[in-house]
């Protein structure tokens, strides 16, 4: 472990350890600092959200400083923002090419080592959960549509499943297979996208390439019968929006006779990539209890060896007419997490390919009022989502508006273990851990 | 609906809940004061027969007269999900046992619940705001948030309890639910 002291003119180095360990919460590094020549904010200071900060005017170096310009609260957070001899802070993002948006993640480094980390999430807080509880049931669907957007559909399903259970809807046959295919090849187009950025953070530029050829051809397939590419808002309370219809039947069938060949293309470039597979092998490896007691789900949990699969382990919609296996992986680490996917992308097919022989003829809609007021209740509903099980939990008074409307994101919990799985790595690591969890920004902030 | 799972909570958990244990669909609802909250979850996760080794949720819900923490909890030896609610928890002064000794994983879903809703969870070590700025003041998501915009005028504004309580007191003859609706 280096025990040199950084040099001083960095602008996270904290003035004097020794003196004042915790120089934040007694004020000397603020105090100490040069004033501020573009005038003082309503709160003394400006931050990186100030109109009056544009790129003419010059912006001082303590913009990025990553010591929160405000005291300290928490326990964790003191000993977190106090360095010790030798160590110093490194800030990454909130807009940096590697954080799949605006993620930002305070590092504490000696040398090259990282010794704690603390992630800065709610740069995309809308409040998607209060605005849900002042709209309509209807409204939900799109409101939370464009949360997990790579993958939107999964985010509308456990809503209407949600929904569905307080008033008491019994959804058609048709309509639950049509949501099965259609998520199913959401999974894959998601999976695949995450093999191409997996490699683009670690610097190989052509898998994302491929990436984008399969996803490209399951969104226009998916286009056809929702009508958007990205957000498709599909999902009713008791059905769905649209039946297949032939352009979308032709589509699928011309995809099914060489499906997944993007993928297989990305896992010919990657699997035998021998950097690629340095830079993942035995790199940030979680242990079984580690992931249970931290609330990781989907495929993260399932390169630990734990077969927890929200499709197996609480079987909703048709999953359990369908044949399909949950596959593990026991070594835990980045190159298990990305191997998972590969697997499931095949296993993803295989249900397809059942939904197409086993799809009954019938309705895709439930008859409901055009005013929905289901009675006073609770209800829950998870699904297995591509990053990890993606719950709502909804709560009516009686009136035509959810009264709680709660949103448990699977990458929200994913970054919280970050902290954990980070120190004692190296800097140049830290993309290969935290993208390889895969989290979407969207969906983290709500 | 899991009706042995119904027995083995009541054996289990006899004296520490409030109330029958209620089931409808796959859903197993306990309620528990928020004191007796770290027994109760110590015990679910604990016991051989129970084994809830799995928190899927931890929500903060604030019903306009009462704070309250849900916890959505999955076991391996059940085919339910297990809701527990933590109820009474003052709006004034909101503060409720942590769950982190169990889950550190709960770690981030009280700081998110303290960010929305104001609920202090005492033994958490990292109680600051996530999602919301560090200098905000308000807590969004509590009944007495209101939104300023149209969102909140569809036919149903006025009903809500929550929303009633908070229209200045009209003049005689006035009617809350008519001065609510939209101005066009």
């Amino acid at each position: 472990m280096p025990t040199r002291r950084q040099p001083a003119q960095s602008a996270t180095t904290n003035a004097d350890p020794k003196a004042a360990p915790n120089a934040r919460a007694a004020g000397g590094r603020r105090a100490s600092a040069k004033p501020d020549v573009r005038g003082v904010g309503p709160r003394g200071r400006i931050s990186a959200d100030d109109p009056r900060v544009t790129l003419e005017q010059e912006i001082g170096s303590d913009l990025y400083e990553p010591i929160p310009p405000f005291p300290i609260k928490t326990e964790r957070e003191g000993e977190f923002y106090s360095l010790r001899d030798g160590e110093i802070f490194l800030n990454i993002g909130p807009h940096h090419p590697a954080t799949h948006g605006v993620l930002r993640l305070v590092l504490k480094l000696s040398g090259e080592q990282i010794v704690d980390v603390d992630p800065v999430i709610g740069y995309l807080h809308r409040g998607v959960e209060k605005i849900c509880e002042n709209s309509d049931y209807y409204h939900v669907i799109d409101q939370v549509d464009p949360l997990e957007y790579l993958s939107s559909l999964f985010q509308e399903w456990p809503a209407v499943m949600a929904f569905e259970k307080l008033m008491d809807v019994e959804v058609p046959r048709r309509a639950e297979y049509i949501r099965v295919l259609t998520g199913e090849l959401l999974r894959i187009s998601s999976h695949t996208l995450y093999m191409g950025f997996m490699a683009l953070d670690l610097g190989g530029l052509t898998p994302i390439l491929y990436s984008f050829i399969e996803r490209d051809e399951i969104v226009e397939m998916l286009a056809s019968i929702t009508g958007a590419r990205m957000l498709f808002n599909y999902y009713r309370i008791g059905g769905v929006n649209g039946d297949l219809n032939h352009e979308f039947m032709s589509r699928l069938g011309d995809w099914m006779s060489r499906a997944g060949k993007q993928a297989e293309a990305i896992t010919a470039l990657l699997n035998e990539n021998e950097i690629f597979l340095r830079r993942m092998r035995d790199v940030g490896t979680m242990d079984r209890a580690t992931a249970l007691r931290y609330g990781v789900t989907g495929a993260n949990i399932r390169a630990c060896g734990v077969p927890f699969d929200l499709r197996r382990a609480h079987p909703y919609s048709v999953y359990p007419e369908i044949d399909f296996n949950i596959p593990t992986r026991e070594e835990g680490d980045s190159l298990a997490r990305y191997l998972m996917r590969v697997d499931e992308i095949k296993e993803s097919i295989r249900i397809i390919d059942q939904c197409l022989h086993q799809m009954p003829d019938g309705p895709i809609m439930a008859k409901l009022p055009r005013l929905l007021r289901p009675r006073p209740g609770r209800a829950w509903a998870a699904v297995e989502a591509p990053r990890g099980s993606l719950g709502v939990y909804a709560m009516s008074d009686g009136t035509d508006q959810p009264f709680r409307f709660r949103i448990h994101d699977p990458s929200f919990m994913h970054l919280g273990v970050v902290p954990h799985m980070l120190p004692g790595n190296l800097l140049a690591d830290t993309m290969a851990i935290v993208s390889s969890l895969d989290p979407v920004m969207g969906g983290v902030d709500r | 609906m899991d009706r042995t799972l119904k027995n083995r909570l009541e054996v289990r958990l006899a004296g520490l809940t409030r109330g029958p244990v209620r089931q409808r669909y796959d859903e197993t609802e306990i309620r528990v004061s928020p004191g007796d909250a770290p027994k109760v979850l110590t015990i679910l996760h604990d016991s051989i027969d129970l084994r809830f080794e799995i928190l899927a949720d931890l929500a903060g819900v604030d019903t306009g007269a009462e704070m309250q923490v849900v916890y959505h909890l999955w076991s391996p030896a059940s085919d339910d999900w297990l809701r527990v609610v933590a109820e009474g928890i003052s709006r004034d002064d909101p503060r409720a046992p942590s769950a982190t000794f169990l889950w550190p994983g709960a770690e981030w879903l009280e700081r998110e619940a303290y960010d929305m809703f104001g609920i202090v969870f005492e033994g958490n070590r990292d109680l600051r705001r996530i999602l919301m700025p560090a200098d905000y003041l308000s807590f969004p998501l509590r009944k007495d948030f209101l939104l300023g915009d149209d969102a909140s005028r569809t036919p149903g504004a006025g009903v809500r309890h929550s929303e009633r309580a908070q229209v200045p007191a009209t003049p005689a003859g006035g009617d809350p639910a008519v001065r609510r609706a939209p101005a066009s």
